[in-house]
């Protein structure tokens, strides 16, 4: 429908900013995960299937069941399962220059983590290969405390 | 026909201001997981889960229902999500009975949540939105006209409000989960406490709470092999009316006199005052006990009030109304409606402990929300209606 206004009015607007703060509690299992990370630690927990979950859930996700209060260490360095190149990353990205996020199975995990790998170069990506993370400099409890995973080869 | 439907399980968190111990995802679990002890079974046993909440701005998870799927057990399974805004935990049971009445699953799981110190729901609820008056005054700044408008029209006396919070104070201090207990309420202390919104009291405001409350529905099969005894659903009812709408009786609003009137007819109960042993309904600020009375029929219109002056609504009158301590003792929004429809179950199955009625046998479960214009009800009782 072609709109009513005369030429040249283009209707009142005026801005709506909508900022809210939030906050998150992570409970006990994922607490004890970054708790982990901050010391330099993986740590995964195990259902009662015996499966290890990396990061660990309060709950088997095929099942819901609660999982046990069994946690395991895992990594540090793991298998690629999947990957997808960021050639050109911007602002929020994790690295400041091109990287690949990954799928990173951890030696006795049965699940993938998602991370970042920081290969150089697209060309030394490859599914299967083996990774191990860098951590950085400061360690505080969030999954940051891995800078990135580097090939293995040139760790 | 109908299928029979029963509540076989019941689940309640503990409730507190912040519940920092537990995550999102833990607050719901440790509902679903006290439901599913209740009704003796395994997350395996579950048909389908329905999933209510509040706004998703209040912990800002858009559509949480995808994000809790398999921390319900919801894999491979049918998953709804409810949303009536405060009525939602009475629309989500509702919902989930739907399932079982109409023969379409046998075990339904059904949880509703809030976490509210994950933000303040308060401030969510009035946005500054341009070109319109900017309110910020919460839930409260627009109850409390509408509570106004009922004591001009009622003449109620003015302390109707701090008998009917002084009752559910007292209520909570025998329900172990509520959240907020004053063991040294009185009458005093909560009419000396601050003005919130004339004539609203701090202490007849609702506290906000983080909580998750479930509940597994199951069918006459069911019911019958269940080792504790189930809470038969007899009638379910919802209506719904605008926000604003010229001529709108906010005060009594006409959804809630129809829903009312409708449960009961499904309910086969003609004079509900008499038929319904007890009552857990939606009063988040003191007032809305007597004007929900008359809303619900129990009283003529302008005579809610002398229920809660001659103690009708006690625990030991005749009939007792929000026994647990009710919404001015624990809000955890979402989860607010369906602790009044687990509470009129446990009632039924005679499981509520020191807030138990002697022999209550028909127990009415109520929940409204946004701006007193969504309404969901439920009758539950001992034995399945004939």
């Amino acid at each position: 429908m072609a709109s009513t206004r005369p030429p040249g009015d283009d209707g009142l607007s005026a801005p709506h900013i909508l900022e809210y703060a939030y906050k998150r509690s992570l409970g006990k299992v994922l607490s004890r995960f970054f708790t982990g990370l901050r010391d330099k630690r993986i740590e995964g927990v195990r259902t009662r299937s015996g499966r290890v979950l990396v990061p660990p859930s309060e709950y088997d996700p095929e099942t819901g069941e609660s999982t046990l209060d069994d946690f395991v260490e895992v990594g540090p360095g793991g298998v690629v399962k999947s990957w997808a190149w960021v050639g050109a990353p911007r602002k929020s990205h994790p690295l400041a220059h091109p990287f690949a996020f990954a799928l990173i199975e951890l030696e006795g995990a049965d699940t993938a983590l998602m991370h970042v790998v920081d290969s150089g170069d697209e060309s030394a990506m490859k599914t299967g290969m083996r990774v191990v993370p860098r951590w950085s400099d400061e360690t505080v409890g969030r999954i940051q405390d891995i800078a990135a995973f580097i090939p293995e080869a040139s760790a | 026909m109908a299928e029979h439907a029963a509540v076989i399980g019941v689940g309640q968190t503990d409730f507190d201001a912040k519940r920092e111990d537990v995550s999102q995802v833990g607050l719901i679990r440790e509902a679903a997981e006290r439901a599913l002890a209740d009704a003796e079974l395994d997350w395996a046993d579950i048909d389908a889960v329905v999933v209510g909440k509040a706004p998703d701005m209040f912990e800002g998870v858009m559509m949480p229902e995808l994000f809790l799927a398999e921390a319900l057990g919801g894999v491979g399974k049918p998953m709804l999500r409810v949303h009536t805004a405060g009525s939602v935990g009475g629309s989500t049971a509702i919902v989930a009975a739907s399932l079982v009445q109409s023969g379409v699953h046998e075990r339904v799981l059904t949880v509703a949540y809030e976490k509210q110190s994950e933000s303040n729901a308060m401030w969510a609820l009035s946005i500054k939105m341009p070109f319109t008056p900017i309110m910020v005054a919460g839930a409260g700044g627009f109850f409390a006209p509408l509570i106004r408008g009922y004591m001009e029209r009622s003449g109620a006396p003015e302390d109707t409000g701090i008998r009917v919070a002084l009752k559910d104070r007292l209520n909570a201090l025998k329900n172990p989960l509520a959240h907020l207990k004053l063991p040294d309420v009185n009458f005093e202390m909560i009419q000396n406490s601050p003005m919130l919104w004339d004539p609203v009291r701090y202490l007849e405001t609702c506290p906000s709470s983080d909580g998750a409350c479930a509940l597994v529905i199951g069918n006459e099969k069911h019911a019958r092999a269940a080792s504790a005894p189930p809470a038969w659903i007899h009638a379910t009812n919802m209506k719904t009316e605008p926000t604003m709408f010229a001529g709108r009786d906010q005060v009594m609003p006409k959804a809630g006199l129809e829903c009312a009137a409708g449960l009961y007819k499904k309910a086969g109960i003609q004079d509900p005052r008499k038929e319904i042993d007890c009552a857990e309904i939606y009063v988040p600020f003191s007032w809305f006990e007597p004007m929900w009375m008359e809303n619900l029929h129990f009283a003529p219109i302008n005579e809610g009030w002398k229920m809660t002056y001659e103690g009708a609504t006690a625990l030991d009158g005749d009939l007792p109304v929000n026994m647990s301590g009710g919404v001015l003792s624990t809000n955890a929004i979402g989860a607010s409606g369906m602790v009044r429809f687990a509470e009129a179950a446990m009632q039924v199955r005679g499981q509520a402990g020191e807030h138990q009625i002697d022999g209550a046998k028909k127990a009415l479960g109520h929940a409204y929300g946004g701006g007193s214009q969504y309404f969901s009800m439920w009758i539950v009782a001992d034995q399945p209606l004939q």
